[in-house]
């Protein structure tokens, strides 16, 4: 009698192992590269898998191990080509770890690229946190090529990267979640991150700007082939545009959902041209967005943003410090610079992509009592593109850094 | 029955607190916004509304006749057959309740964190524990409850703060969802959210003093209500309206979408191991109270044997349902819909009756 008490208890205890898997038996995905192929409704998988040895203390490694094995294969979506690829991976494939999803931009313009990216939100396995990255050549080579050279662990990598690009505001945080609110909500645009491993036409740093550049833009001389830099500008789950660095970052500025830290750039110093001032922005405030929705004639959107600069350089060696005059006039250069870009933009949006990439259907949304009422007055096709739209920048603070003046340049040549 | 009157107002609040509040981590929120759209975090407080003076009549009934329970008090108000019907139709409720929920839950165990195992295995294991908790009496189920209540709760108020990041305010408007006829009938259809309410007064005697009992229920079902609306109205502010709806675990795609910083990635699990505590004590619970009915109804006053019969029941028809979208969206919708006018007009009937007798002086 106790022997079978003792074999059902066991059997029921045990039970709870039927999903038992070691560590050792499993493939960790951490990144995931989504390719057409020639035929419809086939799409090339590449799985980027980390090797757990290589950055751990514990183990020591094999020097001939890399620190990634990059697989590819055909299928139809992101979980069943998994069970393809074992046939020469030799552990479970998981993508619970999985940090990016690369789309290489011939897909993400195509019509069938939603199809393909709904089954990423079924599978549980792929959280809604991982990252969507647009990538100019094909996702295979965007994977194979790309190289870190300081940080070989790809799961840190990917992680560090973004990170520190989306702070510094040249690429927008584009998680799956945003992805899919947006779309589905079908009222906005989504920005992409975009990127590259291919510098084919770099351009001259002729202008002396930081960010106005797109991926592969940007000469560069040693260091890792992939650069980070702009957005894909997604219209109804397509790629319509590309927006660059700087467009990107005014992007940022203007929505309230995403958050940049602060960044560096220039500006012509307004007394000698021929001179660019470095400052370093900060918006510690939110902007503020006022909408007044009218049924029959255009709609009047007031957004007011407050920032603060730290000037950083002044090549020229003028005394912006000590004359308030002057200090006036860099300000107003400042924010004039500032709006002019947005104006740009907004412009951009509003005639040729004709909706917003700055999430702002949420402020109008309070104008309206029902659902049904909303989507009739139809944000991006009819309230939008006909907006009234005044961006003004207003500089709350303006600091010099530790140095209160520069050297007189009078006084060490004379 | 173990009963020996020990119950208070903390044990009987924890009951409550589990056996309703854990609501908010089902299918529910994707059952009600499928109609309501945006407007969904609303109907709990509409269906409260609805229910819940119904809920306080058969508090002042239950303290008007001393010493009765559910059952006792339905057969002295309208006569010995027709209580005893009206107490079949409430059973069943009960039972049919338990077997969608329970399959429900079944199914988001099995999705997310035992994708291999067999559904059959782990209801077989679920009911099973299930099972041995009930067996324990209802004075054990409380003090549990009241136990666990502390770290279930902390687990879930951890959740709620670090999806704040992730809440934009303006998702909640427009504030009417799909139009406020269509949230009106909504929340007065689904006022049987609340129902579990009025099985738990089966247990009406447990208490030292039935003030107890009374204060218990009255004050957890304010709290549940805060919950739930707090929780539905983060999941719309998270996952905007055309999102939720076709999301159906939303509490576990907000735990697999929450960071600890950027360290401690993929943390669902943490939260997991409460969420199950939560969802083994209401079950509990619920089966506890279902049986009892039963044996109230049938004048069995050691019921306790009957609950291995009934977990029995529940696993197979809990198996019945093709998938678990069919089993939320269809057959749970229905019941609830069912139920909602049964619950609602029952305690204005009852008093009516009551005061027609002149029972009420």
């Amino acid at each position: 009698m106790i022997r079978v008490i003792v074999l059902l208890i066991f059997s029921i205890l045990l039970s709870g192992c039927y999903d038992r898997i070691e560590l050792e038996q499993q493939s960790y995905v951490i990144a995931i590269g989504i390719d057409k192929t020639e035929q419809e409704g086939v799409y090339s998988f590449t799985y980027q898998i980390a090797n757990p040895e290589i950055g751990s203390a514990a183990v020591q490694s094999g020097p001939d191990e890399p620190p990634t094995e990059i697989v590819t294969v055909n299928g139809s979506d992101i979980l069943s080509s998994t069970y393809t690829a074992n046939s020469f991976v030799s552990k479970k494939i998981t993508l619970d770890h999985t940090k990016i999803i690369v789309i290489s931009e011939e897909l993400a313009r195509s019509e069938d690229f939603i199809r393909v990216i709904q089954s990423a939100s079924r599978t549980p396995q792929i959280r809604r946190s991982v990252q969507m990255l647009v990538s100019k050549e094909k996702a295979i080579d965007f994977i194979n090529n790309n190289e870190p050279i300081m940080e070989k662990r790809p799961h840190k990598y990917y992680q560090f990267m973004l990170n520190r690009a989306v702070q510094t505001g040249i690429i927008p945080k584009s998680t799956l979640h945003r992805f899919f609110q947006i779309t589905e909500g079908d009222a906005d645009l989504f920005l992409a991150i975009y990127a590259t491993t291919e510098q084919s036409d770099q351009k001259k740093n002729t202008e002396g700007f930081e960010d106005k550049y797109i991926a592969g833009e940007i000469p560069q001389i040693g260091g890792s082939p992939t650069q980070f830099m702009g957005s894909a500008v997604f219209k109804e789950g397509q790629m319509i545009d590309i927006l660059d660095g700087e467009e990107t970052r005014v992007a940022q500025m203007l929505d309230k959902t995403l958050e940049m830290e602060d960044y560096l750039a220039t500006i012509p110093d307004p007394k000698m041209p021929e001179y660019r001032i470095s400052y370093n922005y900060y918006q510690k405030k939110e902007p503020i967005i006022n909408i007044n929705y009218y049924k029959n004639k255009p709609t009047e959107i007031d957004v007011n943003i407050s920032f603060q600069v730290e000037v950083i350089a002044i090549p020229s060696l003028i005394m912006y410090s000590q004359s308030k005059k002057d200090q006036q006039t860099l300000q107003e250069a400042l924010t004039q610079r500032l709006e002019e870009k947005t104006n740009a933009l907004i412009e951009k949006t509003q005639n040729s992509y004709k909706s917003d990439a700055f999430y702002w259907s949420l402020y109008i949304r309070k104008h309206f009592k029902d659902i049904k009422e909303y989507e009739d007055a139809d944000w991006h096709k009819n309230i939008y593109p006909n907006a009234k739209i005044n961006v003004t920048y207003e500089l709350e603070k303006m600091e010099f850094g530790k140095m209160i003046n520069d050297s007189n340049l009078e006084d060490v040549r004379d | 029955m173990q009963n020996n009157g020990y119950l208070r107002i903390k044990e009987i609040a924890a009951m409550t607190l589990l056996l309703v509040g854990i609501k908010l981590s089902d299918s529910t929120p994707a059952l009600l916004a499928q109609k309501a759209q945006n407007g969904f975090w609303l109907i709990p407080l509409l269906s409260f509304i609805c229910i819940f003076p119904g809920f306080l009549i058969m508090l002042y009934l239950l303290k008007k006749y001393q010493d009765k329970n559910l059952i006792e008090l339905m057969e002295a108000i309208t006569g010995k057959w027709i209580g005893k019907g009206i107490g079949i139709v409430i059973f069943l409720f009960a039972l049919l309740t338990i077997t969608f929920d329970s399959r429900n839950y079944i199914e988001q165990i099995g999705l997310l964190y035992f994708p291999k195992s067999p559904t059959i295995v782990l209801f077989f294991i679920f009911i099973g524990i299930v099972f041995f908790g009930a067996k324990k009496g209802i004075e054990v189920i409380g003090e549990t409850s009241w136990l666990f209540l502390t770290v279930i709760k902390i687990s879930a108020s951890l959740v709620i703060l670090l999806s704040l990041g992730e809440v934009v305010m303006q998702r909640v408007f427009p504030i009417f969802g799909s139009g406020i006829t269509n949230i009106l009938t909504e929340g007065v259809k689904k006022a049987s959210l609340f129902a579990e309410l009025f099985f738990l007064l089966i247990a009406y005697k447990v208490t030292k003093a039935s003030s107890m009992f009374s204060k218990g229920i009255v004050i957890a079902s304010f709290i549940t209500l805060f919950e739930i609306t707090l929780f539905y109205f983060v999941y719309i502010t998270v996952f905007d309206y055309n999102s939720i709806a076709k999301i159906a675990f939303p509490f576990h795609d907000l735990t697999q979408f929450i960071n600890l910083g950027n360290f401690f990635t993929n943390i669902e699990t943490l939260f997991m191991v409460f969420w199950l505590f939560a969802a083994f004590l209401k079950f509990i619970i619920f089966i506890y109270l279902a049986t009892w009915i039963f044996g109230e109804i049938f004048a069995i006053r050691n019921f306790e044997p009957l609950l291995l019969p009934f977990s029995f029941l529940v696993i197979m028809i809990g198996q019945l349902p093709f998938n678990s979208i069919i089993n939320e969206l269809i057959l749970r919708e229905m019941l609830l819909t069912i139920m909602s006018p049964f619950f609602i007009i029952l305690p204005y009937v009852l008093w009516g009756i009551a005061w027609g007798k002149g029972e009420l002086k």
